[in-house]
Order: structure tokens, then C-alpha cells, then sequence
């Protein structure tokens, strides 16, 4: 599946960062056109990412009008935080729109939820590293490094909404099956990617406290 | 242990989030377990490199998705309903009156001047809106309102008219309002405007953009319904003193000026008025002049804000 390793991706990361937190803190002042602003940046990735969790415009339109409210809404309490703009609205976005299908699924056990918790928006700080933008060919090595298994753990599970016991009954898998799918695909993905970045980052998750390692590439 | 205000439900250990942390930036914990992830990480003194190592895969599973391009009507969308939800931010002091989540139509729309001393013609003055069975400000359309919208037992389109409210008093320059921290100001001349709208809206009415010569000064939006009567909204009016009045005119194919009503304006400079009797006719001429007490028939000085009346939409 893949072809090409593709040209290294600059490291552009910092300065998109640096542009978008400015951004952020326009819109934190209360001003419009820098939540415009926004929007045309990341209005793509936003809205292509929440018509492929609901599979629906208006629903995904809603999402989106919902994510960047929460922008505009949380900038101040966000700048206070050390992260990436994209990734924090990448979080917000799919967030609200797991919920959404969440709450749209009719055998769905969980509660309605009036709101979605403002812990939300406090993750960031631990979600600081990230790269700016990724060329197709190293997504695409990334995803390739996946066994199948590990990919429907993790597409039922991102991109379908389900939470990991749910993705356990549909699979018919353990529990502990599932979340080793998960973390281990999410692991070898990371590996493509870091090597993609040549950027030397900590290996610590390496050896970190692997729960039970069934699934291996 | 900072400030760990609220009881949490299951403590995690460390080695629970680790275990976690896959299934918890996947966002496939339910909301528990995600909150007591998240309670963890809040105080602990790991950083938890983890959940960052791992989230960060997440951007390449995002930009594994085919691109849909969102419609170009979102952003208006998105840009209205902030302007509208500004008073929601948690940053800025919240207006003392209700939003405007009612209809305009039922509605009594603000403006600063006491009704009594004003014309008969100039009919709403109170300084509180209706509050209703309106809740505390909402987001813009809120959870509730998109809710009842897809139940079907919405409103008739209060939340469309809102957003129009918002694009119009864009259109018209009124983002300073917005911009400069009047937010009550903003408020209520965001309600006069979608009391204006929905006139604006029904069949055959007109509408007129009223403006200061020069572009710099009062300006605002006027409707004229069928049956002949008219709701301006105005804002940046000079305050009225003493016995002074705002006197709208409408000026017909005669060009004769023929006054419709008086109004006061306060500090802040945000009027709504209503009368009746104007002809719609295409093409009338709407316009406001400061006179020195009520009851002119002829406009004593030059108007200091006017707009030509035109068949909506």
C-alpha cells in the first residue's frame, strides 16, 4: 500500500504554532476576524473530519459550528495552556462529533449529555507535541504499518465512536485484546511518524508498561 | 493535590492510565473513565508523556480522511452565532437582560428612553426585554434550541432570525458595538435589528438602511410592512437633552417630509422606534432629524441619518 517514502517534512510545526496561538489570542480579545481567520485555516480539516464520524452535512456542519464556537469561546482558557492550536481543534472537533453520534445512536447506554464537559478543553497540555502538517505518503505508511485487526480496533473506535467495550462486543475480542490493539497500533503508527519527522523525540513509550502484548505486527 | 475541588469518581493509578491512554486519546473510554482520566492528569506529578505521544498519532489518523469541503454558508454561520453568543464568553461580563432568544414579534424591543414622554406613535420603551420562559444566555443556537429544532417543536425560525440580526448589524458597520466591549449596547440593538428583520422578512414590505451623510455617525435599519407600518432600529445617536426628540419623517413622491413620531435617546445611543401610516411605496425616503421638542411638522434642521426604502430581498 505504500509507495513512496516521500520528500522529509520540514519542520514547519513551530511556526504554524506560533501563528495560530496569535490567532488564539485575537480571538481571545473578543475579535471576529481572527475567529474568521481560524476557521479558513482549519475549516477543511474540521469539516472533513466530522463528515466522516457522522457521515451526515448537517450534522457535521453542527459540529463544526459547534467546535469553533468552542474556540471562541475557550481561546482565553486555552492560551494558558502550551499546545497546538490544530491539534487542540482537532480534539474539540472529533470530540463533539463522537457525541453527536453517540447521542444519534438509539441503543446508545449513555447519558444524554446537555453539555460536553469543559475538562475537554483542558487537555491540551498534554497533547503539545505535534506536527504541523504531515505529507500523504507518511499518513499512508503510518496507517500501512497497521494489521487489520489493530485498524478496526482503531477506525471502529475514532472514527465509528465506539468505546472500547462496545468495539469488544462487535469484534467479539477480550476487552484486554482490544486496548492492546489499540495502544499497539497507536504505537507503531508513532514509530513512521517520528521517523518521518527525524526529529529525536524520547523513546520512552517504548518499553513502557505494555499491558499484555498479544497483537504483534 | 492542587486544587482538587470536585470528588472524583474512581482514582486512577498511574499505571491505570497507562494502560488507558490508547483507548483514552482514541476517545474510546465513556465519559467516567475519561473524566477520571482526565482528574488524574490534573494533579499529577507524572506528565504522563503518554497521552501526548499517543495523541499525537491521532493527526495523522485525522488527515487520513477523504476531504469534504464544508459549505461556504458555515462560516457566516459560525461568525453570527459568536458575535450573538458574545456575552456567553467566560472572559466578559454578562449583560443584565435576557438574549433575545424570543421571536422579535413577541418581543418588546429595548430601547433607553422612557415611553411617557415620547409620541403615542413610539411604541415599546422598556428597558427590559421580555424575558420569558427564556433560560440564562444560551449559546447560539444552544443544544436546547438545535434540539428542539430537530424534534420538530422549534420556534418559528428565532434562531435564523438572530443570525440575520447579527449578519445585518455586520453589514452596517455595528461590529464596533461588538468590538468595542459595549456589549449591552450590542445586545440590545442586535434585538432592535431582529425586531426590524422580521418585518423585513414578511411579503411585500421594504427596507432602508439608514445612514449619516459622510458614512460616519448614526445609521441603522427600517422596515416598512404592507399594512404601512415601520420599525426602525438606530444606534451611535447622539443623546437627546432636555426636550430634544429624534422626529422620523418619511418623504414621498411629493417630496414633502411628514413626520411620523419623536423618540429620545440615552447615553447609549441605541434607539428602536415604531409608527405607522407610511406608504410602502418603492423608493420612499426614511430620515431622522434632532429637533428640539416633540410635535415638528417640518424638519427644522438637516437629517442626521437617511436611507431610501426598497422592496426586500
Amino acid at each position: 500500500m505504500s509507495d513512496s517514502a516521500g520528500p522529509s517534512p520540514h519542520r514547519v510545526a513551530t511556526v504554524v504554532d506560533d501563528a495560530d496561538r496569535a490567532v488564539l489570542g485575537r480571538i481571545a480579545d473578543g475579535e471576529l476576524r481572527a475567529l474568521d481567520e481560524l476557521y479558513e485555516r482549519y475549516k477543511t480539516m474540521a469539516y472533513s473530519i466530522a463528515y466522516r464520524i457522522t457521515n451526515d452535512a448537517t450534522l457535521a456542519e453542527d459540529v463544526v459550528q459547534d467546535a469553533f464556537l468552542g474556540a471562541w469561546r475557550n481561546a482565553a482558557r486555552y492560551l494558558e495552556e502550551r499546545g497546538s492550536v490544530k491539534t487542540w481543534l482537532l480534539a474539540i472537533v472529533h470530540h463533539r462529533a463522537i457525541d453527536a453520534v453517540r447521542r444519534r445512536r438509539p441503543t446508545s447506554e449513555l447519558p444524554e449529555r446537555e453539555a460536553i464537559p469543559p475538562a475537554e478543553l483542558r487537555l491540551p497540555d498534554v497533547w503539545a507535541e505535534v506536527s504541523s502538517r504531515l505529507d500523504v505518503a507518511t499518513v499512508r505508511d503510518a496507517l500501512a504499518t497497521l494489521s487489520d485487526v489493530q485498524r478496526e480496533a482503531i477506525e471502529l473506535a475514532y472514527f465509528g465512536g465506539l468505546t472500547q467495550v462496545e468495539v469488544a462486543e462487535r469484534t467479539a475480542t477480550p476487552l484486554g485484546t482490544v486496548k492492546s490493539r489499540m495502544r499497539l497500533g497507536l504505537l507503531s503508527m508513532r514509530r513512521v511518524l517520528l521517523d518521518a519527522e527525524d526529529r529525536a523525540l524520547p523513546a520512552s513509550v517504548q518499553g513502557a508498561g505494555a499491558p499484555a502484548g498479544i497483537d504483534r505486527r | 493535590m492542587t486544587d482538587l475541588t470536585r470528588p472524583t469518581r474512581p482514582d486512577l493509578t498511574c499505571d491505570d492510565v497507562r494502560e488507558l491512554a490508547a483507548s483514552f486519546v482514541l476517545g474510546a473510554l465513556d465519559e467516567d473513565e475519561a473524566d477520571a482520566v482526565r482528574a488524574h492528569v490534573a494533579t499529577c506529578t507524572d506528565p504522563h508523556a503518554e497521552l501526548a505521544e499517543l495523541g499525537s498519532v491521532l493527526t495523522a489518523l485525522a488527515e487520513s480522511v477523504p476531504v469534504v469541503q464544508p459549505p461556504a454558508e458555515l462560516k457566516g454561520r459560525i461568525l453570527a452565532a459568536a458575535a450573538a453568543d458574545i456575552e456567553g464568553r467566560a472572559s466578559l461580563a454578562p449583560v443584565t437582560t435576557a438574549p433575545a432568544t424570543t421571536a422579535p414579534a413577541t418581543t418588546a424591543p429595548a430601547t433607553t428612553t422612557p415611553a411617557t414622554t415620547t409620541p403615542a406613535t413610539t411604541t415599546p420603551a422598556t428597558t427590559t426585554p421580555a424575558t420569558s420562559e427564556t433560560p440564562a444566555p444560551t449559546p447560539f443556537p444552544s443544544a436546547t434550541e438545535r434540539q428542539q429544532r430537530a424534534a420538530g417543536r422549534a420556534g418559528p425560525g428565532i434562531w435564523i432570525l438572530r443570525i440575520a440580526a447579527v449578519l445585518a448589524i455586520a453589514l452596517l458597520g455595528g461590529w464596533n458595538l461588538l468590538l468595542q466591549g459595549q456589549l449591552g449596547e450590542a445586545r440590545t440593538y442586535e434585538q432592535n435589528v431582529a425586531a426590524v428583520l422580521a418585518v423585513a422578512g414578511q411579503p411585500g414590505s421594504l427596507t432602508a438602511v439608514l445612514t449619516a451623510t459622510g458614512g460616519q455617525g448614526p445609521a441603522g435599519l427600517a422596515a416598512v410592512a404592507s399594512d404601512g407600518s415601520v420599525r426602525i432600529a438606530m444606534r451611535e445617536l447622539p443623546a437627546t437633552t432636555g426636550t430634544q426628540v429624534y422626529e422620523t419623517w418619511v418623504i414621498g413622491g411629493d417630496g414633502v417630509p411628514r413626520a411620523l413620531g419623536g423618540f429620545r435617546v440615552g447615553p447609549t445611543g441605541v434607539a428602536y422606534f415604531e409608527g405607522g401610516g407610511v406608504p410602502a411605496q418603492d423608493g420612499i425616503v426614511l430620515a431622522l432629524t434632532l429637533e428640539p421638542g416633540p410635535g415638528a411638522t417640518a424638519p427644522s434642521s438637516a437629517p442626521v441619518s437617511l436611507g431610501k426604502a426598497v422592496a426586500a430581498g
